[in-house]
């Protein structure tokens, strides 16, 4: 069995911050709705923006092509970070570390042709 | 390949043709198929009956295949042909084939004919299975084939509910016989170690005297054997007891009526008695009983036959009590007797039943007596076939001269019960004569009121339905336009019709068996010397000594069953011909003996309120309160309710939200690791 | 050299591999080419089968890549039964997805990426090299799932698989990494030596957790919500394939996690095996009863048939996994036949059918589809003489052989109740009015891949057992 005392503070500490933030949200509402009257309208419940009336949804769409464009850029991105510990130990995995990462390189390209090819690249 | 495999395996082919095929090959191919079938293995059986008769042919066993091997049991299916063989295989062959000839012309308009003709020939392969039997085995398979047959042609106008419950009588009853039967067989392994007949036969005479262990008591090893293989045979031989089925199976079509339950399936039981004899000679007292059910058997069914009114339930009893004959015959050691009166009433019984099929046919199926009369002109030949069929089974003849086939074998049993020593066969001599005298009287009865007198249609509700049916023909130029006002004759305007050719020639060939069988036969099957040599090549017993003493009995006993058949024919012709009330007045004035008779001695009310009724409020005792109530609500309806809740719940569960799915997927896993971490 | 004998180990991926690159090129430059491109997958799986077909009869076994890998009798049984269920797939989805104009070129390139990965899950030997597989496999699949994109239900079962497919990986990997924080190891086998000593705690926990995430992956019970919702969505062939291969792989996997590196912690993993198959088996069967879709109603007779499937793996024995293998290999053969039975359904305007009441009365306008209906339903529901009642015969064998007999009998009673669906499938096609909106069938593709999967379930089935039960044996055996 494993000690998993050491993390009770923690544990507590936890406890302790659900219990004072429930208490920060739940209390002033619980309060109002007792104490105060509660007669909700149109006005009262519409959205506040500086004092002005909203313009538009709060939710705007965004170009589906950001997504890709972020898909895509994450996934070179992430793939070019092996490069870093492979270069540290190539001294040390030689000639196959070597082209086992060209291999890899590779297939990146390929990807990087289908992805060019197939427009994913292009804005228009 | 003999010709003894062409009997018996012709007929199942036939069958399966017609059975199976008959949606391709059409109604009249299968027809012609079972019926040439059947003709063919008559054809060939009759030389194989003629070769014992004239001791040219020794019995053998024709090997068909292994059957079953299995640890000590061990038999094969085989094919025995003796003298006992060969009475049945031209008694079967012969009957079946006119019947199926016969049925051309009584089933013509009915939509199934394929299906009866592959049943009876179905039927025909299974009694011959059970004649030819080498093994009880054998035998109880062709005895169960032929039940089911039975079953299935009794209750073959399935739209007919009387029909429907009249089968699942026959088949019930019998269970109890076959009940017997099997422990009979169980028993006969157990004892002897084979089922071979011919080798229990042997081995029998060893186990005299010996004692065994039944339901906890000590009893005589033999007389239980032979009683419980007895019921067996009283079950299928419709005896004492056991007999209810028989008049209701009536409910099947005549032609059934005619080879099933007068010729032969219900002749298997005395077959079998006879096949075993050996084994029956060991215990007298099984033989004592034997004597006994059949002596009582023939006295009952007399006198039931005595006052029914239905022409085919009279002849039914009538077959009843002939087969008690047989059986006090085989009862008081004269099984050659028992076989010779099987041989000839298989032919003036079949002639009977296929007589009264003519009769019940020209009269648009009436089959009760009382809305006959006067028939004679109209269907002359049938009146002449039923008075040969009539004056055999009545015995008439002349001591020392000759007669009818029924004279020589019934005078054969009672001159023989009478000649024997057994305990009982003054009993069995004192009834077998009062029955003749009842016979006579019910089949004269018969014969009366059909043929004789003056027409008594009118009342008949299948009369006027046939008269209402052709009114409305009248604009077709029907041959019977005729309107219904003006006949003060009793015909109610109906003209009964000759049957055709198909009806005809079977009677006519029966009719001459039901004249010539005795006369040309009796040599083989009864006499001493000839009788003797016919049986040795059978498992028969044959009571060389009985069958001298048979006939050395005194002038009175051999003229007693003439004097008795003259009575009833004499007490009858006063009552039916001479007094038209005499009936009636008899029936009142013994009021409380006609309600006896009349209701078949109350047996089936007995039955009724010992087994049916109790079973019935048990089937629904366990019907209502252990099926329904226990069992079905916990069980099935239960389950199902409960799989039928658990569905909604599921489908409910599977809502379609993701925020659910994962939420299931995480209380699983989290009763997982809190399963894991109680545990540990 | 060492690396050279690895590669030659791993010949059917890298013959994978580079095929879907290839195509994945050819894809590129012709999107039209889907055809083709099939034509060429098929191929390729066809020669990557033949590659494994020939090391089959060996109880060979052999690491690859300091232990990473394996190459064993149990994994190319597997890989044959995947390879075989991905053609299959390949080959009767053209028609359908060109009717929905989605037969794109990239639909072969990722069920052979699929198989790629799932060649990898079945012969991993390491958790880093069975994550990698399974990722491979399984971003395939979301894709594959959501592949009609102009269909908003194929869109939302891909959304929805791959939202949970993730909350799976991740309780795999926080299993795993529990795992690989107590045992010191990734390795099967280093794991298998730390688990023979008293366990904590922590790494039981981990085994809860992976055995969870794994169990996502092979549909079991509680972790089957996603199956019903991505069937019914996902295309026709693209199901099919998500019941057949995958799931062959899942459930490799899952055995040889739990034998080669769980297998002396037996009181563990038996005790949520067994209450996994058992809810897999009730929940299957009585899900499925009030279904009106008929692929939703595969998707729960998949559920129900893991379940029986789990039973062989409670046994740990090799019975049992020799059992499993049996019923896994029926499985797919039934399985794929009723898709493939499904696909058939098209109503005279060219619009796929699927639901109960387009099958009414199906016997009369269309008996031979719904005699191989039938035949597929019967056999799933495990009656005799059909070849699915082999299957669920040998594991119960198993299950009783090892003591397991309260399972096996339960297992037993709830097939019964599952075979009420399968039996209404065919009450509906044989005893309902006819609806008669099913046109006949113009592919004889179809047809043909019916007719054959049909007659492998029939009693003919019944002659391959000689031969699968000498495969299955060899293959359970490099398990222990």
């Amino acid at each position: 069995m494993t000690d998993l005392s050491q993390y009770l503070p923690i544990l507590l500490f936890l406890v302790v911050a659900l219990a004072l933030s429930s208490a920060f949200v739940f209390l002033p509402m619980g309060v109002s709705r007792l104490t105060g009257t509660y007669k909700p309208t149109e006005a009262k419940l519409a959205e506040y923006e500086c004092g002005f009336p909203a313009f538009e949804d709060s939710r705007s769409q965004f170009d589906v092509r950001f997504y890709l464009v972020a898909i895509l850029f994450i996934i070179f991105d992430l793939e070019a970070a092996f490069l870093f510990p492979w270069a540290v130990s190539l001294g040390e995995t030689g000639w196959i570390g070597w082209g086992t990462m060209m291999l890899f390189l590779f297939e990146l390209v390929i990807g990087f042709i289908y992805a060019w090819k197939v427009g994913a690249l292009e804005w228009e | 390949m003999t010709s003894i495999h062409i009997i018996v395996f012709l007929p199942l082919l036939a069958a399966l043709v017609a059975g199976l095929g008959q949606r391709f090959i059409g109604a009249v191919a299968s027809k012609t198929i079972t019926t040439a079938g059947l003709f063919t293995a008559s054809l060939l059986s009759w030389p194989i009956f003629i070769g014992f008769l004239n001791g040219s042919e020794t019995a053998y066993v024709a090997p068909v295949m292994n059957w079953v091997q299995s640890g000590d049991l061990s038999f094969d299916w085989e094919l025995r042909v003796d003298a006992l063989t060969a009475v049945m295989l031209v008694v079967i062959t012969t009957v079946s084939a006119l019947v199926h000839l016969y049925s051309w012309g009584y089933m013509e308009e009915d939509p199934d004919q394929p299906r009866f003709f592959a049943y009876l020939s179905l039927f025909t392969f299974a009694m011959l299975m059970l004649v030819t039997a080498n093994n009880l085995v054998q035998m109880f398979f062709g005895w169960e084939g032929v039940g089911l047959a039975s079953y299935l042609l009794i209750g073959f106008w399935y739209k007919k509910p009387s029909a429907n419950a009249a089968a699942i009588k026959a088949f019930v009853v019998n269970r109890v016989g076959d009940l017997g039967f099997m422990l009979g067989i169980f028993g006969v392994f157990w004892l002897f170690g084979t089922v071979s007949i011919p080798d229990i036969l042997a081995a029998a005479p060893d186990k005299v005297g010996s004692s065994i262990g039944f339901l906890g008591f000590r009893v005589d090893t033999m007389s239980l054997l032979c009683i419980l293989l007895f019921i067996g045979a009283m079950g299928k031989s419709a005896q004492l007891g056991l007999h209810t089925w028989l008049p209701d199976a009536m409910e099947g079509p005549t032609p059934v009526s005619a080879l099933i339950h007068a010729a032969t399936m219900v002749t298997a039981g005395v077959f079998m008695v006879c096949r075993l004899s050996p084994l029956f000679e060991t215990s007298q007292f099984a033989l004592d009983v034997v004597t006994i059910v059949g002596a009582t058997t023939a006295i009952f069914a007399a006198t039931v036959g005595l006052v029914q009114t239905d022409i085919k339930r009279v002849i039914a009893y009538s077959t009843c009590s002939q087969l008690g004959y047989m059986f006090f015959a085989a009862g008081t050691g004269a099984y050659g007797a028992a076989m010779f009166h099987l041989f000839t009433h298989a032919f003036f019984k079949a002639l009977l039943f296929l007589g009264a099929g003519s009769v019940i046919h020209a009269m648009h199926h009436e089959q009760d007596m009382r809305y006959y009369g006067g028939l004679r002109k109209h269907i002359p030949l049938t009146f002449w076939a039923m008075m040969a069929g009539t004056l055999a089974i009545t015995g008439v003849g002349i001591v020392g001269v000759g007669g009818f086939a029924g004279f020589y074998s019934k005078d054969a049993i009672i001159e023989a019960a009478f000649a024997s020593h057994s305990t009982f066969h003054m009993y069995a001599f004192g009834i077998g004569v009062l029955a003749a005298l009842l016979t006579s009287f019910y089949s004269w009865r018969l014969m009366f009121l059909t043929f004789f007198g003056t027409p008594r249609w009118a009342q008949s509700e299948h009369i006027q339905h046939a008269m209402h049916d052709h009114g409305d023909h009248d604009e077709h130029g029907h041959d019977h336009a005729h309107t219904h006002a003006g006949h003060d004759d009793g015909t109610a305007g109906y003209h009964p019709h000759e049957s055709p050719l198909p009806m005809l020639i079977p009677l006519g060939v029966l009719t001459l068996g039901a004249i010539f069988a005795g006369f040309v036969f009796h040599g083989g099957f009864i006499e001493a010397e000839t009788g003797k040599a016919f049986w040795a090549n059978s498992t028969l017993f044959f009571n060389e000594h009985l069958m001298h003493a048979m006939h050395e009995v005194p002038m009175w006993v051999k003229l007693s069953s003439t004097v008795a058949m003259l009575t009833g024919l004499l007490v009858a012709y006063v009552m039916y011909q001479l007094s038209k009330d005499a009936p009636q007045r008899l029936a009142s004035a013994f009021a409380p003996l006609y309600r006896f008779f009349l209701n078949k001695w109350y047996f089936d009310e007995l039955y009724d309120a010992v087994f049916v009724r109790p079973a019935f409020w048990f089937g629904r005792l366990f019907w209502k309160q252990g099926d329904i109530g226990i069992i079905d609500r916990f069980g099935p309806n239960g389950s199902a309710a409960v799989v039928s809740f658990g569905s909604k719940l599921a489908v409910k569960m599977q809502s379609g939200y993701l925020y659910t799915y994962a939420l299931v997927m995480l209380l699983g896993l989290v009763t997982a690791v809190s399963w894991m971490m109680v545990r540990t | 050299m060492e690396l050279n004998a690895s590669l030659s180990l791993v010949r059917p991926e890298i013959i994978l591999s580079f095929s879907a690159l290839a195509l994945l090129l050819l894809a590129a430059w012709k999107d039209q080419a889907g055809r083709l491109i099939s034509i060429l997958a098929v191929a390729a799986l066809g020669a990557a089968a033949a590659f494994t077909a020939s090391a089959l009869g060996s109880g060979a076994s052999a690491p690859a890549f300091d232990g990473l890998m394996v190459n064993d009798a149990f994994g190319n049984f597997s890989k044959l039964l995947i390879y075989i269920a991905a053609a299959v797939s390949l080959t009767i989805a053209p028609r359908f997805l060109e009717k929905a104009g989605a037969m794109r070129a990239e639909y072969p390139v990722l069920i052979v990426l699929s198989c790629i990965g799932m060649g990898i899950m079945v012969s991993a030997t390491d958790l880093i090299s069975l994550y990698i597989g399974l990722e491979l496999q399984s971003l395939s699949a979301y894709v594959l799932a959501s592949f009609v994109r102009s269909d908003g239900r194929s869109a939302e079962a891909g959304l929805k698989y791959f939202v949970l497919g993730g909350l799976a990986s991740g309780m795999l990997l926080f299993g795993a990494s529990l795992v690989y924080g107590f045992a010191g190891s990734t390795s099967f086998a280093a794991i298998g030596l730390a688990m023979d000593k008293e366990v904590g705690l922590g790494l039981i926990f981990g085994i809860v957790f992976i055995l969870s995430g794994l169990a996502f992956k092979i549909s079991a019970a509680p972790f089957h919500m996603w199956t019903p919702d991505v069937y019914e969505g996902a295309p026709t062939p693209v199901t099919a394939f998500f019941a057949s291969a995958p799931k062959v792989a899942a459930i490799a996997l899952l055995m040889r996690v739990v034998l080669e590196a769980f297998g002396s912690q037996v009181l563990v993993w038996q005790q949520i095996i067994i209450a996994v198959a058992l809810m897999s088996i009730i929940i299957g069967a009585v899900g499925a009863i009030g279904q009106q879709n008929l692929k939703r109603l595969m998707a729960y007779s998949s559920i129900n048939n893991v379940g029986f499937i789990l039973i062989g793996l409670a046994t740990g024995t090799e019975q049992g996994i020799a059992a499993m293998l049996v019923y896994l290999t029926i499985y797919v053969a039934m399985t794929l036949g009723g898709f493939v039975c499904l696909m058939q359904l098209k109503d005279k305007d060219g619009n796929y059918r699927e639901e109960f009441a387009d099958i009414a009365g199906l016997s009369k306008t269309r008996p031979a589809l719904a005699a191989a209906f039938a035949i597929f339903m019967f056999s799933l529901a495990g009656i005799p003489p059909l070849f699915g009642f082999w299957g669920k015969l040998v594991v119960f064998n198993a299950a009783v052989a090892a003591g397991l007999l309260p399972l096996a009998v339960i297992g037993i009673a709830a097939s019964v109740i599952g075979a009420f669906y399968y039996l209404k499938v065919v009450k509906v096609m044989y005893f309902d009015d006819a609806a008669d909106v099913i046109a006949d069938s113009d592919d004889k593709v179809l047809v043909w891949t019916g007719g054959i999967l049909a007659a492998a379930n029939s009693p003919l089935g019944y002659f391959a057992i000689p031969v699968l039960g000498v495969w299955t044996a060899v293959a359970a055996k490099a398990l222990f």
